[in-house]
């Protein structure tokens, strides 16, 4: 009896857990969320790391489509030199 | 018909002169295409991210046009050959924006 009390518990675990992972949202597909642009440096600036370089959205977590854009997006800047090609 | 955004970065010591040439010369295509000028912003005197043509600073501007593809052709064969502006980068848009851009406000 006290075996089978505790495999319910670890069951519960398991839900709460894979809830957790529901909870990882974009977080460029919020609303009121700004436009994704390249004059929007302060956004950008948020996804590249210190070498200048974009971030995997492994870390970042945003979606495959905003990630589309945002790569689209960073690299016209660098085309106008509004970031860095290369960082330190 | 497509609308355009156009940006192109001027020389630092360029004046408000050759700027105001360079409008001018931007328009008479423009008109010569059939296409009109929607918005122009200016950005002002900025630092560039790495030095083009051994420039560090540059004037931006920015112009949303509505034009077919000579004209943008036109446009960009005559700032490759401009001594006073040393990069330049046109995009398709889909709609027209509302508001004036980041980079605008922050030079007010």
């Amino acid at each position: 009896m006290k075996r089978k009390k505790t495999k319910k518990k670890t069951g519960f675990g398991l839900s709460s857990k894979s809830n957790l992972l529901a909870k990882k949202n974009c977080p460029l597909s919020k609303k009121n969320e700004d436009e994704i642009n390249y004059k929007n440096l302060k956004l950008l600036k948020k996804y590249i790391s210190d070498s200048a370089k974009i971030l995997p959205t492994r870390i970042t977590n945003v979606s495959h489509s905003k990630q589309k854009i945002l790569v689209r997006e960073i690299k016209r800047a660098r085309a106008l030199a509004l970031l860095p090609y290369v960082g330190n | 018909m497509n609308i355009y955004e156009h940006t192109y970065i001027a020389v630092p010591e360029a004046n408000k002169k050759d700027i105001e040439q360079i409008e001018k010369k931007i328009e008479e295509i423009l008109v010569k295409n059939s296409g009109k000028i929607h918005k122009t912003e200016d950005w002002g005197l900025r630092s560039l991210s790495y030095p083009i043509k051994k420039n560090n600073k540059g004037y931006y501007r920015n112009v949303y046009f509505e034009g077919n593809k000579d004209a943008v052709k036109e446009i960009e064969s005559f700032e490759k050959y401009e001594d006073k502006i040393i990069k330049y980068l046109s995009m398709k848009l889909k709609n027209l924006p509302k508001e004036d851009s980041e980079l605008a406000k922050e030079k007010n």
